[in-house]
């Protein structure tokens, strides 16, 4: 995109977001759900990956699924908007066996939200409001969609979660090069929304350190406080440029690097991102122990976001191994 | 600068000068080190070597002897010679920057060239027994007498290499009474002033890099001061913040190299490796190239017109967990170092150790975050 065009497109989506966060762990209603992801809908941001050439690059991806992260939101833009498609489109460029029947397809994952080993079972629809089907990629590159079922647990309050029928249709395979480039992207598509939560609730905690007093001062004066919270920027920091820079590399490199960089990507934002929201909440003491506070959504946001696709140990295991190996 | 896109990409003549440095290279590989050779000569005419080829100072205007490109120039030659695991370009980097920001048109032109060539050896005595991280505590002082010249007297620490070095950018009081941050001023001292006395002291790795440096009655020329009187404290600002560039130091690609070793190792050791480790050689692995992503993100905004401020103490602290967790690591991956002879290694894992310390410690840099980049405020008490 132009750059202007970007940054009204980010604009639009920055001003949703203000329009229907979550204020409140109670606020989350069927009702609202469904409003705030109609007024995503009508943004428009399903075809920013679905076409090839792609409307969007990768790192404007990353960085509007950040912007989608720094507010408690429950709208799929990451499952509907820039995964499903993107899956789509990479299948038209290896074997594409059939349509699919949906008309607003999510991804599919393994019940316990990584990418599947051969025998995965217990299929959910991940990130599903809106959605009316789910697409699968197997172990070995096929695609399947699979209908929605009942609501899934989740310990993330936001995220919409289904079951998925355990028989999909099948829909094409992913070359090995395309599945390569479809794990990096999602693990920085995931990553960068996880970055985005992170940025935005220490933010909010370094706000509330200059506003709330004690001893007669505001606690953000007391330098126990403010190394918590300069060691939270650092990390949201390397968070931002390995999540930002394995974006890129997605646009301009090859697979197989990109792929390497989303790894660590993934793997800095899993611990650091927690980490940051813990220094956030214990800036904000006791409020942010409350069910009120929005603290436990934007931690159990990154809770379960740092398992999803490929967990710590997923990912220092594959990374520790020498580079001729791999 | 954090939501709109960035180029991670290198600029074409990037490419270019990597190739043919790359190039020269092979015609002029690092020299052999006698065994009886002390490191910071061979390491000097090593500089010379390098200069030769116009590899030091490209980012010093050209008529002060550089080459008048960027600072990212100089960062790729860095990087090429980190990749190769050769010692790189001599750290002068920040203390050009400070001779060209403050110094005079005559002190540029004569001590730059001098100084990148290599004719000129330089060190920094900045800090003091009784001045470390409050660097503007220091006692050094110059008295400015009638005639114009100033009589010093102090003591500096941790000036590194002193018994190599011909030149010395000195920081010293020459008001008493002022507060610190105007009454400072810096001076290029010549070692063989009478008056200095260079003793080296051991650091804990066995190096003796570092020195102390007594000034008893040393006098210094007008003409040998650096800006005018008063601007000591910010030259030692933008002098440090230099300094604290992790990024361009050529580190990064040295890391790389003892990570594959790592990796290496723990593959023709599966199976028996401890519980962990495989673990902690990743999370080294994910450290590294989160500061390779994070080095080429200060790139790109450094293209886009950013200019460097107080988020480099972002990249200190993030290069020295790189840095310690990494030679954490590698002693655990190789304890041979341990209770062997002990090698490169475990010296320089006592390196790593200082990593926390040198160029503003860590709390320092926490200081700086939360005041300069988070606008926290300051404490009422103190």
């Amino acid at each position: 995109m132009e750059r202007d065009e970007f940054t009204l497109v980010r604009d639009m989506l920055r001003a949703f977001a203000t329009r229907f966060r979550t204020g409140s762990a109670d606020d989350v209603k069927a009702q609202t759900r469904a409003d705030a992801q109609r007024a995503l809908d009508d943004l428009g941001l399903t075809g920013l990956r679905r076409t090839s050439p792609p409307a969007a690059t990768v790192q404007e991806c990353a960085l509007l699924a950040e912007e989608h992260g720094r507010q408690p939101l429950t709208t799929s833009l990451l499952g509907t908007a820039l995964l499903a498609p993107e899956l789509l489109r990479l299948l038209d460029d290896g074997e594409r066996a059939d349509p699919v029947h949906g008309d607003r397809p999510t991804v599919a994952l393994a019940g316990d939200l990584r990418f599947p080993d051969p025998d995965a079972v217990g299929l959910v629809a991940w990130d599903c409001d809106g959605a009316d089907t789910a697409l699968f990629v197997h172990a070995e590159g096929r695609v399947t969609e699979h209908e929605l079922g009942a609501p899934a647990p989740t310990a993330d309050l936001l995220r919409g979660v289904r079951r998925a029928s355990a028989e999909g249709r099948p829909v094409g395979r992913l070359t090995p090069g395309a599945h390569r480039s479809w794990q990096a992207y999602a693990l920085v598509v995931v990553a960068s929304e996880l970055v985005g939560a992170a940025r935005s609730f220490v933010g909010q905690s370094v706000d509330y350190a200059r506003e709330r007093q004690q001893y007669g001062q505001p606690i953000g004066s007391f330098q126990a406080v403010q190394h918590q919270l300069a060691d939270a920027t650092v990390l949201v920091e390397a968070c931002t440029s390995a999540a930002r820079y394995a974006a890129w590399c997605l646009d301009s490199e090859t697979p197989d690097r990109a792929l390497t960089a989303a790894r660590v990507a993934k793997a800095e934002v899993n611990s650091s991102a927690v980490e940051a929201v813990y220094a956030g909440m214990q800036v904000f003491g006791g409020i942010a122990q409350t069910w009120e506070h929005v603290a436990h959504l934007y931690l159990r946001r990154v809770l379960v976001g740092a398992t999803a696709l490929a967990t710590t140990a997923d990912l220092l295991t594959v990374l520790a191994a020498p580079e001729a190996t791999r | 600068m954090t939501d709109t896109p960035l180029d991670f990409g290198d600029p074409e003549d990037l490419e270019r000068l990597r190739h043919d440095f790359r190039a020269w290279l092979v015609d002029h590989p690092l020299p052999e080190r006698p065994a009886d050779e002390p490191l910071p000569v061979f390491l000097h005419r090593w500089h010379r070597q390098l200069h030769s080829g116009g590899w030091v100072g490209l980012d010093v205007p050209e008529q002060y002897g550089g080459r008048g490109l960027t600072a990212l120039h100089q960062v790729t030659v860095s990087d090429e010679l980190g990749a190769r695991g050769v010692p790189g370009v001599p750290r002068i980097g920040y203390l050009a920057h400070a001779l060209l920001r403050f110094g005079s048109e005559e002190q540029r032109r004569r001590l730059l060239p001098r100084m990148l060539s290599g004719d000129d050896v330089w060190c920094q005595g900045f800090s003091e027994p009784g001045a470390g991280s409050d660097l503007a505590g220091m006692s050094t002082y110059a008295e400015r007498h009638p005639e114009g010249h100033y009589i010093v007297n102090g003591q500096k620490l941790w000036t590194s290499y002193a018994q190599y070095s011909g030149l010395c950018l000195l920081l010293a009081r020459t008001d008493r009474a002022a507060p610190a941050h105007t009454s400072i001023s810096t001076f290029v001292l010549p070692l063989d002033r009478p008056g200095v006395t260079v003793r080296p002291l051991r650091a804990a790795n066995g190096d003796d890099e570092f020195c102390e440096l007594f000034l008893d009655d040393v006098r210094l020329e007008e003409s040998e001061r650096i800006g005018a009187e008063g601007d000591g404290w910010p030259l030692a600002m933008t002098t440090v913040a230099y300094e604290r560039n992790a990024l361009d130091t050529g580190h990064l690609s040295k890391y790389g190299l003892l990570i594959e070793r790592l990796r290496r190792a723990a593959h023709e050791r599966r199976g028996t490796l401890p519980d962990g480790l495989l673990s902690d050689i990743g999370r080294c692995a994910v450290d590294y190239q989160v500061l390779v992503a994070h080095a080429r993100r200060r790139t790109a905004e450094r293209l886009a017109g950013q200019s460097a401020g107080p988020e480099s103490s972002v990249d200190k602290l993030l290069m020295t967990r790189a840095e310690q967790r990494l030679y954490e690591t590698a002693l655990k991956v190789f304890p041979e170092e341990l209770y062997g002879e002990g090698g490169e290694v475990l010296g320089d894992y006592f390196y790593a150790r200082a990593a926390s310390v040198y160029g503003g410690t860590s709390q320092i840099q926490r200081n700086i975050i939360a005041k300069r980049l988070l606008g926290l405020p300051a404490d009422r008490r103190a």
